[in-house]
C-alpha cells in the first residue's frame, strides 16, 4: 500500500474519531510528507500533526491513532533474493533447474518477487496431481521428489502457500486479502484495543504462520539436496524470517487500525452545541454539562467583545470637543478627525441566587457566565439563599468557578423543602443593602417558589427603590408562574424585566441585553 | 531556505531558542509549503519569542502586528496620510493656481485638477501599517501576527484574504502584490475560537509548557549565572506550581524572571525566606500566592532559617528518642 493510500486511511480514521480534516489539509499532509520523507519517524509524525490537527483537543486522538496506522516502525518486506550475490543466485538457479520444472518455475517466480494468482496455482496443482497419480517411476529419489511436490502442491492451494508466496516475493497481502482474513476471524465485530494482540494472533494463524517453520524447513531441505550452498540457504531463511516478522507487524497494524475505526464508528455522535443551547439545564447529562460549561466560556468571550464593539460603534452624538480640537491641531484646526467620548458601561451587579435543587443548574451556569464576564462586570457581588441568605462573593474571588460553585453548594445542601425567599430578602435588606446603589443592577435567579412563606414584598420594594434595575431570571416557563407556591406574579410588578432562562440560549440572550442596555 | 528541519533547529538554537522537533518541522514546512504557522498555547510558553527567533535565524526583518479588540484595516494595513496631503496642497497652492488659472470653465478646472489627482493618491501619501509593510518590503520578512484571538472575527476574516494571496487592493492604487513571500507566524492564547477557515490555511503548532529537562535547558541557556543545583530546584518548583489549581500558572518568562531574581539575591539554595520574598515574581494573583504557600508548606527544604519554622514544624521535629535518665 502506498504512503498516500495509508495517509488517506489515517485521515478517514481521524474523521471517524471526530476530528475535522478537510481535503485541503489532507493535500497539505501529502506535500509535507514529500518534503519531510517517512524515514525519520518523529519528523514524519510532526509533519502530519502540524498539517492535520488544528485543535488542542484533537491532539490526544492523533497520538492514539498514529501508532495504529503507522505502526511501531515496521520494517518493509523484501524480495527473498534481494541481498544475494550473483554466484548465490546462479547456484539457486541451478538448484531450481534440478527440481521438477513446474515447482522450480513456481519458486523462481516467487523468488523474483512475483505473485501468483489463484488460477495459476489451481492449474499447477492439477498438473502436479496428474503426474503424481499417472506415472510409475521406480527411481527412489524421483519418488521422494514427487511426494514432496505433492505435499507442496497441496500446500500451495492452502493459505500456507499463499503465505510462502507473500514471504518469498516480499509483497504482503493486499487490503482485500487482509479484510477477507479479518472477516474469517471475526475482526469486524472488534471495537476494543485490548482485542488487538489476540486478533492479530488469530489472523496470523489463519494465514498459516504457525506452520511456517515446518514448511520453510522442508523447502530448505529440498533446496539443500538440490545442491544449494548452506550460506545461501541461510540467507534465504533469514530474509523469509524477516519478512514474516514484517508481515506480523503489518497485520497487527491492520488489526489496530480496523479496531480504532470500528470503535470510532460505534461512538455516540459528538454533542451538538446548537442543540445543547436549547436544552433545559435540568435535562443535561454530566458530559453535556461539561461541554456546555466550556461553551459558556466561549460565549462570555464573545459577549464581551460584542458588548465592547457596540460601545465603540454606539458613539454617535457623544462628540468630545476637547479631544477633537486636540487631535486636529495638526490639521490647522480643521476638524478632520472627530473624537467621541467613550461610554464606560460598567454595570454593578448584585446577584441573588436561589440554590435550592430546582434552580441549581441555572445558577451554576449563570455564575459561570458572570465569573467569565468579570472584565465587563467589574463589580459584582453574589448572594445565595435557600432559607437564609449569605454572601458568596469571596468564594468566587478566591476560587475557580467549578470549585467555588461546588463549595457553595456543599455549604448549602439542598433537599429540605424549606426555601424562604421572603425571609432571605428581608435579611438581605438588614445586612447587605449597602451593596445596592443607584448604579446597581439586581438580578434575582429563582423560581419564586416561596414554600408558602410570606413573600416580604416590602423588602423587595426597598431593594427596588435603591437599585437601578431589578431583573428576574426564572427557570420556569410563564405558564407555571403563580401556580402552587409560586409567588412570581407578586414580585412581577417590582421587576424591570423578567426572563425565562431554562437553557443557555435564553441565558445568553438575557445577559447580552443586560450588558448593553 | 533551510535544507532540513535539523538545520532549522540549529539556526534557532543559535538564536538561543530551544526548539522541539515539532517546532522545527513546522517551521521547515511553513517555508516549503508557503503557509503561515498558527502557534497556540498558554500564555508565556514562547510563542512570540518563536516569531522573533525565526526572523533572526532566517536573517529576515521582523514585522509585528499586535492584535487587540477593535483592530481594523486602517491600523493593520494602511492609512492615507491626510495631514501630509493637506500640507502638500497648501505648499503647492501656487502651482495649482497656475494650472487652474487659465481654465475657462469650472468643468475645465475640475478636469485639470483630476489629472493631477494621482499626485495626491500615490504611495507617497500611503502610510503603510504592518501588513502592507510586510507585503511591500523589498527584503524578505517574518510577519508576526500576535494574539490573533484578541482581534474581532471581522478582522480575522479580512486577514484570510491577505494570508492566502499575499496581496491587498488599495482602491486608489490597484492591487499590491507581495515582493517576497513573508514567513508568517500567528499566535493565539485560545481565548476565542478561531475560524475553521483560518485554521485550514495554517500549519498548526500547539506549544505547551516544556518538560522539566527542556525548561531547565532554557534556564541554563538564558540565565547561565544561576548555580546548576539552584536552577534545577527552581524549575522543579515551577513545575509543581503548574500542577496546582491556580488562576494563572507561571510561564517560562516568569521562570526566567525568577531565575534572574535568584541570581540577584545571590541565592545558593532556595529556602523558605527566599521563596516568600520572590514568589510574587512567579505568581501574579494574591490568591495564587496564598494557595502556593499552603501547597508548598510541606515542601522539603534543604536548609531553612530557624525563624521561619512554624510551631507545626517544631512539633514535627521533636526529638524521636527520649533523653537519657528522664523517666526514672
Amino acid at each position: 500500500m502506498s504512503i498516500e493510500e495509508r495517509l488517506v486511511e489515517f485521515v478517514v480514521g481521524l474523521r471517524a474519531a471526530g476530528v475535522r480534516v478537510s481535503v485541503a489539509e489532507t493535500a497539505d499532509s501529502f506535500q509535507a510528507v514529500r518534503e519531510i520523507g517517512v524515514m525519520e519517524r518523529d519528523a514524519f509524525r510532526s509533519a502530519l500533526r502540524t498539517t492535520l490537527i488544528k485543535e488542542p483537543a484533537d491532539i490526544p486522538v492523533f497520538e492514539r491513532l498514529f501508532p495504529l496506522y503507522f505502526g511501531l516502525d515496521a520494517p518493509p518486506m523484501l524480495p527473498a533474493t534481494e541481498q544475494m550475490t550473483s554466484e548465490q543466485l546462479e547456484q539457486l538457479r541451478q538448484a531450481l533447474e534440478s527440481l521438477p520444472r513446474q515447482l522450480a518455475d513456481l519458486l523462481r517466480r516467487l523468488l523474483r518477487g512475483e505473485r501468483l494468482n489463484p488460477r495459476e496455482m489451481a492449474s499447477l496443482r492439477a498438473q502436479l496431481e496428474s503426474r503424481h497419480a499417472g506415472n510409475g517411476h521406480s527411481d527412489l529419489r524421483q519418488q521422494e521428489l514427487q511426494e514432496m511436490m505433492s505435499r507442496l502442491s497441496q500446500a500451495l492451494m492452502s493459505r500456507l502457500a499463499q503465505l510462502l508466496s507473500w514471504l518469498l516475493s516480499g509483497q504482503g497481502p493486499t487490503r482485500e486479502e487482509l479484510e477477507q482474513i479479518g472477516q474469517e476471524v471475526g475482526l469486524q465485530r472488534a471495537t476494543h484495543p485490548y482485542q488487538q494482540p489476540w486478533l492479530t494472533q488469530r489472523m496470523l494463524r489463519a494465514m498459516g504462520m504457525d506452520q511456517l517453520a515446518r514448511l520453510l524447513e522442508e523447502l530448505l531441505r529440498e533446496l539443500a539436496e538440490a545442491g544449494v550452498e548452506p550460506e545461501t540457504l541461510q540467507q534465504l531463511a533469514e530474509t523469509i524470517q524477516g519478512n514474516a516478522e514484517a508481515l506480523s507487524e503489518q497485520v497487527s497494524q491492520f488489526v489496530g487500525a480496523t479496531i480504532a475505526r470500528q470503535a470510532a464508528e460505534q461512538r455516540p455522535p459528538p454533542v451538538q452545541i446548537a442543540d445543547l443551547m436549547q436544552r433545559p439545564f435540568q435535562s443535561l447529562s454530566p458530559r453535556e454539562a461539561e461541554v456546555l460549561r466550556e461553551q459558556v466560556r466561549r460565549l462570555a468571550a464573545r459577549l464581551r467583545s460584542r458588548a465592547s464593539l457596540r460601545h465603540r460603534r454606539g458613539k454617535i452624538g457623544l462628540l468630545d470637543p476637547k479631544a477633537t480640537i486636540r487631535a486636529n491641531l495638526r490639521y490647522g484646526g480643521v476638524p478632520m478627525e472627530i473624537r467621541h467620548r467613550r461610554r464606560h458601561l460598567k454595570p454593578k451587579l448584585v446577584l441573588i441566587c436561589d440554590v435550592s435543587t430546582s434552580v441549581r443548574p441555572v445558577v451554576e451556569f449563570l455564575l459561570h457566565l458572570v465569573y467569565e464576564l468579570q472584565d465587563q462586570v467589574a463589580r459584582a457581588r453574589s448572594f445565595a439563599f435557600i432559607d437564609d441568605i449569605e454572601e458568596i462573593t469571596h468564594d468566587f474571588a478566591e476560587f475557580r468557578p467549578e470549585v467555588a460553585i461546588k463549595q457553595v453548594l456543599e455549604r448549602m445542601p439542598p433537599g429540605y423543602y424549606n426555601t424562604d425567599l421572603g425571609f432571605s430578602l428581608y435579611h438581605f435588606c438588614q445586612e447587605f443593602l449597602d451593596a445596592v446603589d443607584h448604579r446597581t443592577t439586581v438580578i434575582v435567579v429563582g423560581d419564586a417558589r416561596n414554600n408558602f412563606n410570606p413573600p416580604r414584598l416590602d423588602a423587595f420594594e426597598t431593594i427596588r427603590r435603591r437599585a437601578k434595575r431589578v431583573i428576574w431570571f426564572n427557570p420556569e416557563p410563564p405558564v407555571l408562574w403563580g401556580t402552587g407556591d409560586s409567588d412570581m406574579y407578586e414580585y412581577l410588578p417590582f421587576c424591570d424585566a423578567v426572563h425565562e432562562v431554562s437553557n443557555l440560549a435564553q441565558l445568553t440572550e438575557a445577559v447580552d441585553r443586560l450588558l448593553t442596555a | 531556505m533551510f535544507q532540513s528541519k535539523d538545520e532549522v533547529r540549529r539556526a534557532l538554537a543559535e538564536q538561543r531558542y530551544i526548539a522541539t522537533d515539532e517546532i522545527a518541522t513546522a517551521l521547515f514546512l511553513a517555508e516549503r509549503l508557503n503557509k503561515p504557522v498558527l502557534a497556540e498555547g498558554p500564555a508565556g510558553v514562547g510563542k512570540t519569542e518563536l516569531g522573533k527567533a525565526w526572523a533572526a535565524a532566517t536573517g529576515r526583518e521582523l514585522i509585528r502586528l499586535q492584535c487587540y479588540e477593535g483592530l481594523d484595516e486602517t491600523k493593520a494595513l494602511y492609512e492615507w496620510e491626510y495631514a501630509k496631503q493637506l500640507l502638500y496642497t497648501q505648499l503647492l497652492r501656487d502651482k495649482l493656481n497656475d494650472i487652474l488659472a487659465n481654465a475657462h470653465s469650472l468643468a475645465e478646472a475640475a478636469d485639470r485638477l483630476a489629472q493631477e489627482e494621482d499626485v495626491f493618491f500615490s504611495e507617497r501619501f500611503l502610510l503603510p501599517r504592518p501588513l502592507l509593510r510586510a507585503i511591500r518590503s523589498p527584503h524578505p520578512v517574518v510577519l508576526l501576527i500576535d494574539e490573533i484571538d484578541r482581534a474581532d472575527a471581522e478582522f480575522e476574516a479580512f486577514l484570510l484574504e491577505v494570508l492566502s494571496d499575499f496581496q491587498v487592493s488599495v482602491p486608489e492604487l490597484g492591487t499590491l502584490q507581495a515582493t517576497h513571500m513573508p514567513l508568517v507566524v500567528l499566535t493565539s492564547n485560545n481565548t476565542r475560537e478561531l475560524s475553521e477557515a483560518l485554521k485550514r490555511r495554517c500549519l498548526y503548532l500547539y506549544l505547551d509548557y516544556p518538560s522539566l529537562e527542556a525548561e531547565l535547558n532554557i534556564v541554563r541557556l538564558k540565565v547561565p549565572e544561576l548555580a546548576p543545583q539552584v536552577a534545577r530546584q527552581a524549575v522543579e518548583l515551577v513545575h509543581r506550581l503548574r500542577r496546582l489549581d491556580l488562576k494563572k500558572h507561571p510561564s517560562i518568562s516568569e521562570t526566567l524572571d525568577w531565575a534572574r531574581a535568584l541570581v540577584m539575591l545571590n541565592a545558593d539554595h532556595i529556602d523558605q525566606a527566599t521563596l516568600d520574598n520572590t514568589l510574587s515574581v512567579l505568581l501574579k494573583h494574591e490568591h495564587d500566592v496564598q494557595r502556593a504557600r499552603r501547597a508548598l508548606g510541606g515542601m522539603e527544604m534543604p536548609v531553612r532559617d530557624a525563624d521561619t519554622f512554624t510551631d507545626e514544624d517544631r512539633a514535627r521535629r521533636r526529638p524521636r528518642f527520649r533523653p537519657p535518665f528522664s523517666d526514672t
